[in-house]
């Protein structure tokens, strides 16, 4: 992990920031989706075997944040705003304009946030960023996400689990279950056999 | 108009604003794109209050659209599209990739959009639009609106109010309610 990591196939000129630790194997399309990238925790971003992401994803991560990726996790352009844990399992598949959010960045109370957003406009980085509970965001292996879905804070998709484009879960999914609507309901149950192909090499 | 003095680090750093656009002290709009697709006429059509952020945000102003945006407003990739008004109070939050519209775009009856879509098209050339419904929306203090969320014309949403993440709001909504769903429903208070 050496400082000032580039891709020779990047549009924008930007670093891989020091404490996100890419696999070998792993591919990542774009610096620009680091733009906001603030952790300051040891492996901010952490990269499994053939992981990849494209442009579109956004590790929107506060300092105390932590992004976990998978072996094999593909995300297509998900916005990630993480001040905890978001931490995406092996074989998930995530699509475009997406947002995991494991935190609200602003007070609930409509008093508290006036203050949070007259702080803004001072900041360099003109971001909201309160100290307000995050709750972690953990999508299980083999999760699959439909384009533009919005997971809200403190949910857990089990593992093997589908959620249909455009849904917005707000409660916890079980194991091998189709969801979608907004909110999120049950569609119905899928087979919990997976049998696993051999892994490329 | 001469309101339009700004310091190098406010107003909006990437080009020139449209003359007819109105910003406060300490206000910042970014990004090369916010008035790609404004075409208001009207004179003061974009007025943004003091101490404003509108990241990446897309002032969409039809001939005669006004936008009135208070103070404290942090705005993130929005996409704004008025094409008669839409008014925003102050300490308004919008969240990524969130769409607010004050308009139908095109007529409802299956003829008059028949029409419209000969109007529309380029051999439609001074061929009058049928009339699309339009209605104000108003978006009053205090008022959070997350990420992926759409605001559909003549919505009043009320002060101190809670819009979750991917709702779809197409009638009102009460001051301080926290609404999800689509279409987005109450399901709770903020105080």
């Amino acid at each position: 992990m050496s400082a000032g990591r580039k891709l020779s196939w990047d549009w924008f000129a930007g670093t891989i920031p020091e404490n996100v630790i890419v696999d070998e194997t792993a591919y990542i399309e774009t610096t620009f989706s680091f733009q906001f990238f603030r952790s300051i925790r040891p492996g901010g971003v952490a990269y499994g075997r053939g992981a990849s992401t494209y442009l579109g994803t956004m590790f929107d991560v506060g300092p105390q944040g932590r992004v976990t990726l998978g072996d094999y996790a593909l995300v297509h352009g998900a916005r990630i705003i993480c001040d905890a844990e978001v931490s995406i399992g092996d074989y998930a598949l995530i699509s475009w304009n997406v947002v995991l959010m494991d935190t609200y960045r602003v007070p609930l109370n409509s008093h508290e946030r006036r203050k949070e957003l007259e702080l803004v406009p001072t900041r360099l980085l003109r971001m909201a960023c309160a100290d307000v509970p995050a709750r972690p965001i953990r999508i299980e292996r083999n999760v699959w996400i439909g384009f533009d879905v919005c997971v809200l804070p403190g949910v857990t998709i089990g593992e093997g689990s589908i959620v249909g484009a455009r849904s917005v879960v707000t409660t916890n999914v079980p194991p091998f279950t189709i969801v979608a609507g907004n909110p999120a309901r049950i569609i119905r149950k899928l087979e919990p056999r997976t049998t696993l192909p051999h892994a490329p090499t | 108009m001469s309101s339009t003095q700004h310091s190098p680090i406010n107003g909006w750093p990437c080009g020139t604003l449209p003359l007819n656009v109105v910003i406060g002290a300490n206000s910042l709009i970014t990004g090369e794109l916010a008035f790609k697709r404004f075409h208001s006429q009207l004179e003061k059509a974009l007025v943004i209050g003091a101490h404003c952020t509108m990241d990446g945000v897309h002032f969409d102003l039809g001939k005669d659209g006004r936008l009135v945006v208070g103070d404290y407003c942090y705005f993130t990739n929005a996409v704004l599209l008025c094409e008669l008004e839409v008014r925003v109070g102050n300490y308004v939050v919008i969240g990524w990739n969130t769409t607010i519209t004050d308009t139908d775009f095109h007529p409802l009856g299956p003829a008059e959009r028949i029409a419209d879509a000969m109007a529309c098209s380029p051999l439609g050339k001074g061929r009058p639009r049928p009339k699309v419904l339009t209605k104000p929306v108003i978006i009053e203090d205090n008022v959070w609106i997350g990420p992926n969320a759409t605001i559909l014309k003549g919505v009043c949403i009320g002060a101190g109010a809670f819009v979750e993440a991917g709702s779809l709001v197409t009638r009102d909504v009460p001051a301080r309610a926290r609404v999800l769903g689509n279409p987005a429903q109450v399901i709770g208070e903020v105080s």
